[in-house]
């Protein structure tokens, strides 16, 4: 080991870019390194784009992902993949090998959103965007704030030559449906896992009645209920029938804090009811919220939050975790059912609709070993600097979005190290 | 809310781990168990307040509480625990520490209760049947045909059960009275007694159905196996009253042929309790996760050891072989002893606390207290 007094040749990889992802790339980049960021789905900007509003400021989530967008932009030293996905990690600190696939875009940077293809598209596909309580087109715009700003064909349904309505359209030449997926070899000094989190599949809980009863949904369903740019334009109706909330119960720790599931907590999902609850509240002045718990863990100062929205009287937070949750087939009413531990009796509400708080589950779960990731038995990354590869933000451990970025901030600093040290 | 100073009991505590219940500390009140168990009341749900009780080392709570006897065990809250807690062991553990708790006298709840006491336990009946057998001049095998009431006529057969049974019985309803004292709160308890009679014939017509076992999700199969024991157990108790009737009032001799009403009832209930007995511990062994302590197996394995030596005993008679005939039908002689004399200490005990228990629960439900 030789120790260096600047930047050495190498470049920084980037997996991930997400608002942990976009932060460690410019942290380093700022600083004077190469990074390469690669991001699976057609834009970057991750989960905290499909949020409504997001902690500590209760901020849309425009007002942190445009700024990092802008240092992007003008950072020559942040080269950046969409639909970009690491396949294999082979080497040693300073010379690893990174194979990346990169799916078809079908859409070229001469796009200028002009929503011509779509127009013409006749195939409907689910919206995941808005895990799929809405429908859009085969060529679609990711979202409302997609970076890059370019629309996207989704291979898997577009019928391609044989229909090719929106070549036809298009005027600026932006649509080519002879794509073809695409391998990059790249070589990088050190390795940032940012790769980010999944809603635990809800159905899994098969007490809670997630994918049997239109109106469970889950928390990150009901972000996207509540964003401007979702489904309902803001308005929170619930899926079956689109009624509005007189009734709504939270259940929290739905799938986290449990061994049969994700065993430990996701620190996020107990001040994200409280948020939603106040989304509700704002909406529905009215409405009788019930938010069942475990514990509420809201650490360091949100518990000031927690203060706030628990003297709401229309919102009751009660000790006791739902186990059961059963639906009214005439009139699509949920009915959740839980021990209130404060008084040793059950109790039954009868809600419009249940969110169901699920956890975290690292995005890295269930992928395969040749990324050569030090994975723990929940399959979040662990660093080992040593090795030059390091983990920020929700691929490391369940976190809010401050500390994603000063998790990022320190994942950057030390894929420096191993350049430097190297 | 008048103020509750809490007391814990340590060695308490450390008991209901040993009889079974060593996950209890794991628990953190969720009450997932007591919305997923199938026979837990909205009013008055369990298994999680016991949980809490175990957790704290509240006996007086804990052991005098009629929950733990609607639990049947199913098994419902350890899978759906997301703690790996296990309520339902330590309920049952509560259970066996219960029978214990109100033994009388209580050195045979703790020599019953414990493995180490097992040979005592069963050298005693065994060397009275000798003694008896010694005292009569029989205890060579005896030469022609396989008679066991030549061998050890039934009165003497009797004369060591009845006073024993007697006992069983006494000892059985102190027990349950002290039980009962502690579970009525005093100011209730002539409520409670009222039409106590009425709670009791429900209940027993609950049990007859098995129909709270029916409720079971996880572990179903219990419920044929625990059916089988039950109607084996019934069939065996319906025998033994008739051959009674031959013996004293029709002062017929045995052996009965095979044809014989109560032959038949007999053997059909020994093969059914066989059955039973075997899915049981079918069940226990094919199911690791269940905790199943000595207080189970003791039990499980001497029915099996009742039933499976009185099957050999009329086999070997059939077969004409004394050599090993009359040793077996001393051996089924100890077996049975185990199990009526041993009864208010054995998990067997659990016919009647349990049933004491859900005629209580009844009534307390119906004044609505």
């Amino acid at each position: 080991m030789t120790s260096g007094t600047g930047p050495v040749s190498g470049t920084i990889l980037v997996v991930g870019g997400g608002i942990s992802g976009l932060t460690a790339a410019l942290e380093a980049a700022e600083v004077g390194y190469d990074v390469i960021l690669v991001e699976k789905n057609p834009y970057l900007g991750g989960r905290v784009a499909q949020l409504n509003k997001y902690f500590p400021k209760l901020c849309p989530p425009t007002c942190g992902l445009e700024i990092n967008f802008k240092r992007i932009k003008t950072n020559p030293r942040v080269k950046f993949y969409t639909l970009a996905e690491v396949e294999k990690v082979s080497g040693s600190p300073g010379n690893y090998d990174v194979s990346v696939k990169i799916t078809p875009r079908y859409v070229n940077e001469k796009c200028v959103a002009c929503n011509a293809c779509a127009e013409v598209c006749p195939v409907t596909r689910e919206n995941d965007f808005n895990f799929g309580m809405d429908t859009n087109k085969a060529a679609y715009k990711p979202h409302d704030m997609a970076f890059p700003m370019q629309y996207v064909i989704d291979g898997k349904v577009c019928q391609k030559e044989s229909c090719a309505k929106c070549v036809a359209v298009c005027k600026y030449d932006a649509i080519d449906l002879k794509m073809e997926p695409k391998n990059l070899e790249l070589k990088v000094g050190s390795i940032v896992w940012a790769t980010g989190w999944n809603p635990y599949d809800a159905a899994k809980m098969d007490n809670l009645g997630f994918g049997k009863y239109k109106n469970v949904i889950t928390n990150m369903m009901m972000e996207r209920l509540a964003a401007p740019n979702g489904p309902t334009a803001g308005k929170i109706l619930r899926p079956s029938d689109g009624k509005e909330i007189q009734k709504i119960a939270f259940v929290q720790c739905a799938g986290s804090r449990d061994e049969n599931h994700l065993p430990y907590c996701s620190y996020i999902c107990c001040l994200a009811s409280l948020k939603q609850a106040t989304y509700v509240a704002e909406q529905y002045p009215d409405a009788k919220i019930f938010i069942y718990y475990i514990d509420i863990r809201t650490p360091g100062r949100y518990e000031n939050f927690y203060r706030k929205v628990a003297a709401n009287p229309n919102i009751s937070l009660i000790k006791g975790k739902v186990a059961q949750i059963e639906e009214d087939p005439a009139t699509k009413d949920v009915t959740v059912v839980a021990e209130n531990t404060a008084t040793g009796a059950k109790v039954r509400e009868k809600v419009d609709m249940a969110v169901l708080a699920a956890g975290m589950q690292p995005m890295m779960a269930g992928t395969d070993i040749s990324l050569n990731a030090p994975l723990n038995e929940s399959s979040f990354v662990l660093a080992d600097p040593q090795r030059g590869i390091s983990a920020c933000g929700c691929a490391k451990e369940p976190l809010d979005v401050v500390s994603c970025a000063e998790t990022a901030t320190g994942a950057a600093m030390k894929a420096i190290q191993t350049l430097v040290r190297r | 809310m008048a103020g509750y100073s809490v007391d814990p009991d340590v060695k308490f505590v450390k008991e209901i781990q040993k009889l079974g219940g060593e996950s209890l500390k794991k628990c953190f009140q969720c009450a997932t168990c007591s919305v997923i168990c199938p026979l837990s009341s909205d009013e008055k749900p369990f298994p999680r307040k016991e949980m809490i009780w175990a957790q704290w080392g509240l006996k007086d709570k804990l052991v005098k509480n009629s929950d733990i006897w609607a639990c049947h065990q199913c098994g419902d809250c350890s899978t759906y625990c997301p703690r790996g807690a296990r309520p339902g062991d330590v309920v049952a553990a509560a259970r066996a520490y219960a029978i214990r708790e109100y033994a009388f006298p209580r050195f045979m709840g703790n020599l019953v209760g414990e493995g180490k006491y097992l040979p005592v336990i069963l050298a005693i009946p065994l060397a009275i049947i000798l003694l008896v057998l010694a005292a009569l001049g029989n205890l060579k095998i005896p030469a022609g045909e396989i008679v066991y009431s030549k061998f050890l006529p039934i009165k003497f057969v009797d004369s060591i059960f009845l006073p024993f049974a007697g006992l069983a019985i006494i000892s059985l309803g102190l027990g349950v009275r002290k039980f009962w004292n502690e579970m009525s709160p005093s100011r209730y308890r002539h409520l409670v007694g009222r039409n106590f009679f009425k709670s009791l014939l429900e209940t027993i017509g609950e049990i007859v159905g098995h129909v709270r076992f029916k409720k079971c999700g996880t572990n179903v199969g219990r419920f044929t196996a625990h059916l089988a024991v039950f109607y084996g157990f019934v069939g065996l108790f319906a025998t033994t009253t008739m051959v009674v009737f031959y013996e004293y009032i029709l002062h017929r001799e045995t052996p009965l042929p095979l044809y014989d009403p109560a032959k038949i009832l007999g053997n059909i209930s020994a093969i059914i309790l066989f059955i039973g007995i075997s899915l049981v511990i079918r069940n226990r062994l094919a199911n690791p996760d269940q905790s199943s302590s000595y207080f189970d197996w003791s039990l499980i394995l001497m029915i099996f050891g009742v039933v499976t030596s009185g099957i050999l005993t009329e086999l070997l008679r059939l077969a004409n072989i004394a050599n090993l005939a009359y040793p077996m039908y001393v051996v089924h002689l100890m077996f049975v002893f185990y199990i009526i004399g041993y009864l208010p200490y054995s998990k067997l005990a659990h016919m009647v606390y349990r049933t004491v228990a859900l005629a209580y629960k009844r009534q307390v439900e119906t004044i609505g207290m």
